[in-house]
């Protein structure tokens, strides 16, 4: 009952005029930078920090969360219409929605994907609210052992275990970590990696990291190697509604999306890559239309929608929970927090009731808005894919450069742009991979700080991380999620030569 | 796992790179004073922690450099065939100009040169509808985040 009260008084909260206004422009801003491609929800929320940072916390961490969730629903009309997945969640849309587009099903498959969405946003915002109260109680259980444990294991997934290469995830993550050591020693006080600037003290503006990585290395990118010949945007054909036949075949992917996406959201893997492949082969096995995938099924278009957007809203618990990110936006949305003096974790529900239930009030209210703009209102979504390239991309830069600049009007912000536009322009060409580089560069500091408090209540003593029960079972947990994957490959490397030896046939 | 006859030049490079900057870190570490205070651990254990891992790191793509390239990246051969260098130092060029200019000139007349010169090198070849969309843009960009959002951007040359 506790739960639903605090939820009573967050939808008071949330349906205030001033956080009402401020949702309806996160959503509509995350619609708009979902559907554009070059332009994602990190990037979004990181150029809007600087000019934020006078506003009321709530208000501002409510448009925030629109803009993340709400680019989950835009970034299906992209992968859809044009093949060119508007965020890396909707890879698996981008090849199913765009077949069913090619066969001139494109409504059904934008209806399936904004309703899947609606439904797995809102069971997704359902499970945070009564999940979360259980997860805090755990987490008051935590002290820095266990958080620094928490942490190494968000590292750990986040850069050797999902993505192509373990190796240039780990090179990217100890870049992050290292940029994270520049300016003063939050325990000593002592300056760091400043090379004698000044400008250094500080420690480098997450805002210049993301937006240099995200907005100046991508642009460089594109304008280099992708910029040849013009997308073909496929004409919206077909009823936007869905038929019966439709319903029948969506209703079921879109709840197994959910139960794919909300845990992986909830667990430090980052992101919502890995669930949104599941739900994709899961549904082709399920399917009685399986000669379709490939061709446009659609069940192949609401499971992994569904998937991703319940992996947004289950990206949420361990952000408020324990304050640990586990995507580029969730450690975004973190750097948020802290400008607000804010520190995301369980002592937050205690101290700042209104803010957290308030968020979670404005997520089911959000979900309904995008539901609206994203059904009814597609076409005028659809219009944005016809900005040419490089009036898009020059206004992007324009934005960035202002974010940059905004931060403290100094110029040498911008040069730590460009130099950090350089760095991702090199690790987009090499896939390396971005997403570490910003866990790894906001998450840094605290473990270190955890990690120091640590040693001093065990007077210097490392046996605390392993001596520690919750903690033990968190570092054992990252030690199986390295070494399974890898044991797993050996075995099969074993039995395919097994089989190669035992059987010419 | 692709094996290649031939080493990536840009592979190893950046593989030195993570190698030397990792050096650098662990070297850089032993200008700091180590004043542990009752935490027992000082300033100095983590850059000494991430300074080895990125030479490890760097050893590692090294290694796979060396010996085959890097390992499961994406087939992009054709996409990197022929990289379009003028369009890299146009951008580049008006980041540049961009923060030289900004402090003096002001954040409109700086964006809207920086818009140019970007939609440039992406190819357009309408440089008066460029120009146009730019000053427009950029206008409504500095009121926007100035009068509604209270950031300070500098007027330059039309603040007076």
């Amino acid at each position: 009952m506790d739960t639903l009260n605090a939820l009573l008084s967050g939808f008071a909260v949330a349906l205030s005029l001033q956080n009402l206004f401020l949702g309806f422009v996160g959503v509509t801003l995350g619609t708009a930078v979902g559907v554009l491609p070059g332009v994602g929800p990190a990037l979004t929320v990181a150029l809007l920090l600087p000019a934020t940072a006078g506003f009321d916390p709530t208000g501002a961490l409510i448009m925030f969360a629109g803009i993340y969730y709400g680019a989950m629903f835009g970034g299906s009309t992209t992968s859809i219409l044009l093949n060119t997945p508007g965020e890396s969640a909707t890879i698996v849309t981008a090849m199913e929605g765009n077949m069913m587009a090619k066969r001139g099903r494109a409504g059904a498959a934008l209806a399936t994907s904004a309703i899947g969405s609606f439904v797995a946003g809102t069971i997704g915002t359902v499970l945070l609210t009564f999940v979360s109260p259980f997860a805090v109680d755990v987490a008051l259980k935590f002290g820095p052992a266990e958080y620094f444990s928490v942490m190494v294991l968000a590292f750990v997934t986040v850069s050797a275990v999902l993505g192509a290469s373990p190796a240039r995830g780990l090179a990217a993550l100890f870049l992050g970590l290292t940029i994270g050591l520049i300016g003063l020693d939050s325990q000593t006080g002592q300056a760091r990696f400043t090379l004698g600037i000044p400008e250094l003290l500080d420690g480098l503006d997450i805002v210049v990291v993301a937006v240099g990585l995200f907005a100046v290395g991508e642009t460089l990118y594109v304008a280099t190697y992708l910029n040849r010949g013009s997308d073909v945007i496929e004409q919206m054909k077909g009823s936007i509604w869905m038929s019966k036949e439709d319903w029948k075949r969506s209703w079921k992917p879109w709840l197994r999306g959910t139960a794919f996406g909300f845990p992986f959201g909830c667990i430090p893997a980052g992101g919502a890559e890995i669930p949104t492949f599941l739900s994709y082969a899961t549904e082709k096995k399920l399917s009685k239309h399986a000669d379709e995938f490939g061709k446009g099924a659609i069940e192949g278009v609401a499971g992994p929608e569904a998937a991703n957007n319940a992996s947004a809203s289950g990206t949420l618990m361990p952000l408020l929970t324990l304050g640990l990110p586990t995507t580029a936006t969730a450690a975004i949305i973190l750097a948020a927090f802290q400008q607000y003096g804010l520190q995301p974790g369980p002592l937050l529900f205690d101290t700042q009731p209104e803010l957290i239930w308030g968020l979670i009030a404005s997520m089911y209210i959000g979900n309904v808005i995008l539901l609206a703009l994203n059904l009814p209102l597609v076409g005028v979504w659809v219009k944005l894919l016809a900005i040419p390239r490089p009036l898009l991309y020059a206004g992007i830069l324009i934005f960035a450069t202002m974010g940059a600049y905004g931060i403290r009007n100094s110029w040498f912000d911008l040069a730590l742009l460009y130099g950090i536009g350089l760095l991702g322009f090199v690790m987009r060409r090499y896939d390396i991979p971005v997403a570490p580089v910003l866990v790894g560069l906001i998450l840094g500091p605290l473990s270190e700080q955890q990690f120091r408090r640590a040693l001093a209540i065990s007077q210097g003593d490392l046996s605390i991380f392993v001596t520690q029960p919750i903690s033990a079972t968190v570092l054992a947990i990252t030690a199986l999620v390295v070494i399974v994957p890898q044991a797993w490959r050996l075995v099969r490397r074993m039995q395919a030569n097994a089989i190669g030896h035992h059987s010419p046939i | 796992m692709s094996t290649r006859a031939r080493i990536d030049a840009g592979e190893l490079l950046i593989s030195l790179v993570l190698l030397a900057l990792g050096s650098f870190v662990a070297f850089e570490t032993q200008g700091i004073a180590e004043t542990q205070g009752y935490s027992q651990v000082g300033p100095r254990l983590f850059p000494y922690l991430i300074g080895t891992g990125l030479v490890l790191c760097g050893a590692w793509l090294a290694w796979q450099a060396l010996s085959g390239g890097w390992r499961a990246m994406p087939e992009e051969a054709e996409t990197h065939a022929a990289p379009d260098r003028v369009g890299f130092l146009l951008i580049s060029a008006g980041v540049v100009l961009h923060m030289v200019l900004i402090g003096w000139a002001g954040f409109v007349l700086a964006s809207t040169l920086l818009f140019v010169l970007v939609a440039r090198g992406f190819g357009s070849m309408k440089p008066v509808r460029d120009l146009g969309i730019a000053a427009v843009l950029s206008t409504l960009v500095y009121f926007l985040f100035t009068r509604g959002l209270g950031l300070s951007l500098p007027a330059g040359l039309f603040g007076g």
